[in-house]
């Protein structure tokens, strides 16, 4: 933890409504705030107690405050040396490291979690049982997600019309295994919008959930693979439909001391730049969007996808209150603390219900798995989808 | 302690008493960092009874409380006591009430100054006082303290805008004190009480009707002397504007790293002026203040809502920004007759020339409430020392000048030492007979505010001469 | 007993400076804070009883003083200090009349945004401790929202001052806005500090005759109105005649506004003077104020007819003056209000037996504020909350 770092806060407190966490309990320690309070003490050498590392695996990372920080602290680097510090430092109970043994050693392996897919409807049934084992587990089987056709993608899918631009695009784990439709949208619209798009078939795991719990090695390890892969591809611009994906490989030159030699962009960042050339079909729906937290806090990316749904002819875009704020899937966090995961789920829930849409829109399959099972919990369902899905459903004029 | 700490256990869910060392000092301090104190023990309370039968236990063992809601105060008024409890109100956020034919709405205490707003904007309303830390601060902070904001000009303080608070007495008692009341109006003494005369645990605020018309300017001038005559010529020309904000160029620059707010390039200050009301009011003194400006080499006009905010970011995160431009600072809170501004920034300028120290000026010109950020690097010896010399200084220029040492931060813990240059021993000797009436144990938020030890003797009326424990050496005199 | 020797000017009391009845035994007439200071502390040493006095336009409010040596008259202490016109502020002597004080604030184009009839011999100090708000509390709040200053002389003489000369300041406490409305008994009121306003540049009021049971509704248009009038207030002489409703509205585009906000009465004229009864209080022995939230207006007028008093007062700010010179049945207008949310006080009687205040959450806290600032009770004995 660099000290340097920690006293760019000024201890204002402007990031204390923007906190889940905060938010939900309104204690100091589980503010960003106090969070750097106590890594400033464990610098001044108090011990990582339990209590401490307990506030630091309750921040979901959402970096919302890095958002509202007018001193700009990188508190995102912060919790990232800090949650490395954690796992060196702490030793958690047995049953919290078998939990995290299968987050880890599950998640980053889209091998693995292929291999899970045909157990789902069984897990789906078996939920209750499995949260009195251990909440962790019940909340893994009461996210998991009914799993759509797989469908394989060509190393390359051929630009539409006349080519524009050559990307590369990142599969994503938990984006492949369980929600192929919004990949095979990704390539459609990228390509109806004049795109070669190249989808290297070696790729693996970004990091992405290492790098977020502080698993350096295994982060650094990914990061490297998935470097080698998009430069052996020869694409000089990676596009991401994965908000937790994307921002992590836009900070690969931090995390391994080197320029990957592709610039990384979202989905949405990169059409609003391109601009659009294809058709638009009329869509007439209301549509809540939901800024994902490493869509909108740790990228900045916020108008862009925006713009482009409102770009869809009919369709109304309504916002949710209180958009900042998490909603408590945050990568692992909805596995690791099931508890206050649900809260913020059932907070958000109510939230997007508050605006009538019909259609919730999220850049990040993280998200709209946590909003659409706190939804089903209050018994108002919602139709999920990606953004690249209502765009592909509009490009070519068909239903979502 | 350890009594106490048991006895609040067997009163409080556990949950809301926290004990553990580690989380204990993140609440060592509040917006301001540069004092600090470890509290015995912290409570969460839920609900006024809560914190009525925490300050009763209080009582009980004669032990201080001070309470905090979000910690943002910026003159340690929520400092903790290493003796003390401190009771934190931010679990008590619920909005209890709105009514709108009666233009109010009844809030918890930890309900953030800006989500009253929220509450109610979407039906044409507002709350009128708007700190600069509004989406964070609590309204019962904002009630200790009598928070005001950029927009107090045309529309006063929070004690113009609350008109009841059911308040938990420092002897534990649970009383309403009602604007609708005859009688004293208490409800004004204890609204910037800072936190001495009891604990706001309910309050009504009046909620304002949205102006039909809002047009924010934002004038850039080559020096902060034309700026400054600009400000004396719109209030000259009878014009009330809701906020005249200005901000000198070390401060533009903080706030442009901070959130690119795009002022222009180049100013020597910039006046952010905005005009509210009917439509036809606003519209002819736009006219006016565009005559006014003409010494400006740009005027914006913000075009919309998201203009408005553009503009107002700027100013409105300057504070917290000037993190960017130094690694330590001190923020002053000042006020001069508006009239004196001249005089007292070219006064400011010399002191920072002669100790080679930067001051940034930001401030609601308006009302001549100056926020002089003076910036120092904490890692050079003797630096900080330095900086101290000069906000005591400024402070001093603001007394002379018939000013006060505090305009909205409070006096707290970090300006309690300026009371006696203010004040004199009568005024101060008479508002501790207020003191006396409300908390005769001396247990609310003891030490803040007021220099001298308090003395709230059997035999009531006003202290002459050496105070008894001056005397016996127990205490000193600041 | 004596009063001499002090360096303060002392006469002896005469029948018409009787307080509710109770003669005093002397009047002073300080001529400086130094004056008053020394007064009291006399009187502190021989045990005398103080009531302090202004234009004595109000001195028959409250209740008669259990007992009254001295009436201290400010009527000396008149002098406007010091008219900060660029910062919009005014520091006056209490003795001071609210008509000197708007003259000379006036050549510089300001006011002080209290409404106190003219002509009526009203101070400074006397509006202050007697606190009746104005039709334009609507819009700029009562005197101890536009008090930033204020220096009192306690009963044991001692001089204290709190606020300053500017209008935004949070040091220490606010001894003025305990001051404000205190009926004199904490202590003299000595000097003000006000913030002031620009004299509007046109001012237009819209006066109408609608059916009664408009005017809650018409009222609660006209406060959410963002045509901002200044000042909504209803006159109704007559318990069973018509009711009047006029609204103030203030600034360079005022006859636009005022005809906007016509059309929200449903009707009406717009004048350039205010009608005659407009911020005067009505005339009858007894005197009482009703205190109530907006929306209990149909049932406080309602309330007040049943009661048979004229009616003044404003809807939008949730405040009444009743009066008659009949019989008040206090305690069923009480309730009645009560119910509504709402409180009564009677300002004047000539019944004794009254209860004047009604119930007060605060009043034990008020008792405590009374027995450190006036140990002895010598400050308007009785005259106030709970016999304080």
């Amino acid at each position: 933890m660099d000290p340097k770092l920690i006293n760019d806060c000024v201890h204002c407190g402007f990031c204390l409504p923007t906190c889940p966490t905060y938010v939900l309990w309104g204690e100091e320690m589980d503010s960003p705030r106090g969070r750097i309070h106590l890594m400033s003490q464990h610098v001044e050498g108090t011990p990582m107690t339990p209590e401490m590392a307990g506030h630091f695996d309750a921040c979901l990372g959402c970096m919302a405050c890095v958002t509202a920080c007018p001193s700009g602290v990188q508190y995102d680097r912060l919790i990232e040396q800090t949650r490395v510090e954690v796992e060196r430092e702490h030793e958690r109970p047995p049953q919290e490291r078998a939990v995290r043994g299968i987050v880890f050693n599950l998640f980053p392996y889209p091998r693995r979690l292929r291999l899970l897919r045909p157990t789902l409807g069984l897990t789906g049934r078996m939920a209750p049982f499995l949260a009195r084992v251990n909440p962790s587990l019940g909340a893994m089987a009461g996210l998991a997600p009914r799993v759509e056709r797989r469908q394989r993608l060509p190393r390359v899918v051929r630009a539409r019309g006349e080519r524009r631009a050559v990307v590369g695009m990142l599969l994503g784990c938990v984006q492949r295994e369980f929600f192929p439709q919004v990949n095979a949208a990704t390539a459609r619209v990228l390509a109806m919008e004049g795109c070669d798009v190249v989808i290297p078939p070696g790729q693996g795991c970004c990091g992405a959930l290492s790098v977020h719990s502080g698993l350096e090695a295994q982060a650094k390890r990914l990061a490297r693979r998935t470097v080698r892969t998009f430069e052996k591809a020869g694409v000089d611009t990676v596009v991401v439909n994965a908000a937790g994906c994307g921002s992590s490989m836009k900070e690969y030159a931090t995390l391994l001391g080197y320029d990957p030699g592709f610039r990384v962009m979202d989905l949405s960042e990169f059409l609003a730049e391109l601009g659009p050339v294809a058709t638009r079909h009329p869509l007439p729906r209301t549509v809540a969007y939901h800024d994902a937290c490493h869509l909108a806090h740790a990228q900045g990316v916020r108008s862009q996808p925006r713009q482009l749904l409102s770009g869809i002819p009919e369709l109304e875009l309504r916002e949710i209150p209180e958009s900042a704020i998490c909603c408590g899937s945050a990568g692992t966090y909805n596995l690791l603390q099931p508890e206050a995961a649900r809260d913020l789920g059932d907070r958000k829930a109510k939230a997007v219900e508050s605006t009538g849409a019909q259609l919730l829109v999220s850049a990040n399959p993280g998200c709209t798995m946590q909003i659409a099972a706190a939804m089903r919990r209050a018994g108002a369902d919602i139709r999920v989808a990606h953004t690249a899905e209502v765009l592909d459903a509009s490009l070519r004029g068909a239903a979502l | 302690m350890e009594e106490l700490t048991a006895a609040l256990h067997s009163l409080l869910p556990e949950d809301l008493v926290i004990t553990d060392p580690v989380r204990l000092r993140t609440y060592e301090c509040d917006g301001l960092t540069y004092h600090r104190a470890t509290p015995g023990v912290v409570v969460l309370p839920e609900t006024a009874e809560q914190v009525a039968r925490v300050v009763r236990l209080c009582n009980d063992f004669g032990v201080p409380f001070v309470a905090r809601g979000s910690g943002t105060g910026l003159s340690g008024g929520a400092l903790p006591r290493e003796d003390g409890v401190l009771i934190v109100t931010a679990k008590m956020r619920r909005i209890l009430d709105i009514d709108l034919d009666n233009r109010r709405a009844v809030v918890e205490p930890g309900v953030t100054n800006l989500a009253i707003t929220e509450a109610v904007r979407d039906q044409g309303y507002y709350y009128a006082p708007d700190p600069s830390s509004q989406q964070v601060c609590s309204i019962g902070g904002n009630v200790a303290e009598n928070s005001g904001g950029a927009h107090c000009l045309k529309y006063g303080f929070t004690v113009n805008h609350v008109e009841a608070c059911e308040i938990v007495t420092p002897d534990g008692d649970l009383v309403t004190l009602d604007r609708m009341d005859p009688g004293y109006d208490l409800l004004g003494a204890f609204i910037g009480s800072e936190g001495t005369l009891g604990i706001a645990t309910k309050i009504t605020v009046r909620l304002s009707r949205a102006p039909e018309a809002v047009t924010t300017v934002l004038a850039a001038f080559e020096s902060l002397e034309q700026g400054g005559e600009a400000v004396s010529a719109i209030i000259g020309a009878g014009i009330v504007p809701a906020a005249i904000e200005m901000m000198d160029a070390l401060s533009i620059e903080a706030a442009e790293a901070a959130v690119a707010c795009g002022y222009p390039a180049g100013a020597g200050a910039v006046l952010v002026v905005e005009l509210d009301g009917p439509a036809a009011e606003v519209e002819r003194q736009f006219t006016r203040l565009e005559e006014i400006c003409s010494a400006a080499f740009e005027l914006r006009v913000a075009a919309g809502p998201a203009e408005r905010a553009a503009i107002w970011k700027g100013r409105k995160s300057a504070f917290a920004a000037v993190g960017r431009i130094s690694p330590a600072y001190i923020v002053q809170d000042g006020v001069v007759p508006r009239t004196s501004l001249p005089a007292v920034l070219a006064a400011i300028d010399r002191l920072s020339a002669e100790h080679g120290i930067r001051v940034a000026n930001v401030f609601h010109a308006g009302d001549g409430n100056l926020h002089p950020l003076v910036l120092f690097d904490d890692a050079e010896p003797g630096a900080g020392e330095r900086a101290e010399v000069v906000s005591g200084a400024i402070l001093d220029l603001c007394i002379e000048h018939g000013g006060s040492i505090t305009g909205e931060h409070g006096v707290g813990v970090d300006k309690s030492r300026y009371m006696p240059k203010m004040f004199g021993v009568d005024d101060l000797d008479t508002m501790q007979l207020v003191r006396c009436a409300f908390d005769p144990r001396g247990l609310s938020n003891p030490g803040k505010v007021f220099p001298t030890p308090r003395l709230c003797g059997e035999v009531p009326g006003v202290r002459k001469g050496v105070h008894p424990l001056v005397e016996s050496g127990k205490a000193e005199q600041f | 007993m004596t009063l001499t020797g002090i360096g303060v000017t002392v006469r002896q009391a005469g029948p018409d400076d009787a307080v509710g009845g109770v003669l005093p035994r002397w009047v002073a007439l300080p001529e400086s804070v130094e004056e008053i200071a020394a007064l009291l502390r006399a009187c502190a040493e021989q045990d005398l009883a103080v009531v302090p006095v202004g234009g004595g336009t109000k001195l028959h409010w409250g209740a008669p003083p259990e007992r009254c040596d001295v009436l201290l008259d400010m009527c000396c202490m008149n002098a406007v200090l010091e008219h900060a016109a660029g910062d919009l502020v005014v520091r006056v002597q209490a003795g001071a009349t609210m008509d000197a004080l708007a003259a000379e604030l006036a050549g510089k184009g300001q006011e002080l945004a209290l409404d106190v009839p003219s002509g009526a011999g009203s101070t400074v100090g006397g509006t202050l401790a007697a606190g009746l708000p104005g039709p334009r509390a609507f819009r700029f709040g009562t005197a101890r929202d536009l008090l930033i200053g204020i220096t009192v002389v306690l009963a044991d003489g001692t001089v204290a001052r709190s606020g300053g000369k500017v209008v935004k300041n949070v040091a220490g406490y606010d001894l003025g806005k305990l001051f404000a409305g205190s009926y004199g008994s904490l202590g003299v009121i000595a000097e003000a500090v006000f913030r002031l306003h620009p004299l509007p540049a046109e001012r237009r009021w819209v006066v109408a005759e609608p059916a009664l049971d408009e005017v809650p509704a018409i009222a609660l248009a006209l406060a959410a109105s963002q045509a901002e009038p200044s000042a909504v207030e209803v006159d109704r002489p007559d318990p069973d005649g018509p009711l009047v409703l006029a609204a103030l509205v203030e600034g360079t585009a005022a006859e636009a506004r005022a005809r906007a906000l016509r059309d929200v009465v449903g009707g009406g004229e717009v004048i350039g003077q205010p009608p005659s009864w407009w911020g005067r209080v009505p005339s009858g022995e007894v005197l009482a104020e009703v205190r109530f939230p907006p929306t209990a207006t149909g049932a406080v007028l309602d309330a007040a007819a049943g009661a048979g008093t004229a009616l003044r007062g404003s809807p939008v700010a949730g405040r009444l003056l009743l009066a008659t010179d009949g019989q008040l049945a206090v305690s069923a207008l009480r309730k009645t209000v009560e119910d509504a949310g709402g409180r009564v006080v009677v300002l004047a009687t000539p019944d004794s037996g009254v209860d004047r205040w009604g119930q007060i959450s605060g009043l034990a806290l008020m008792r405590r504020v009374k027995e450190r600032f006036d140990p002895g009770r010598r400050m308007s004995p009785g005259r106030f909350v709970g016999g304080i």
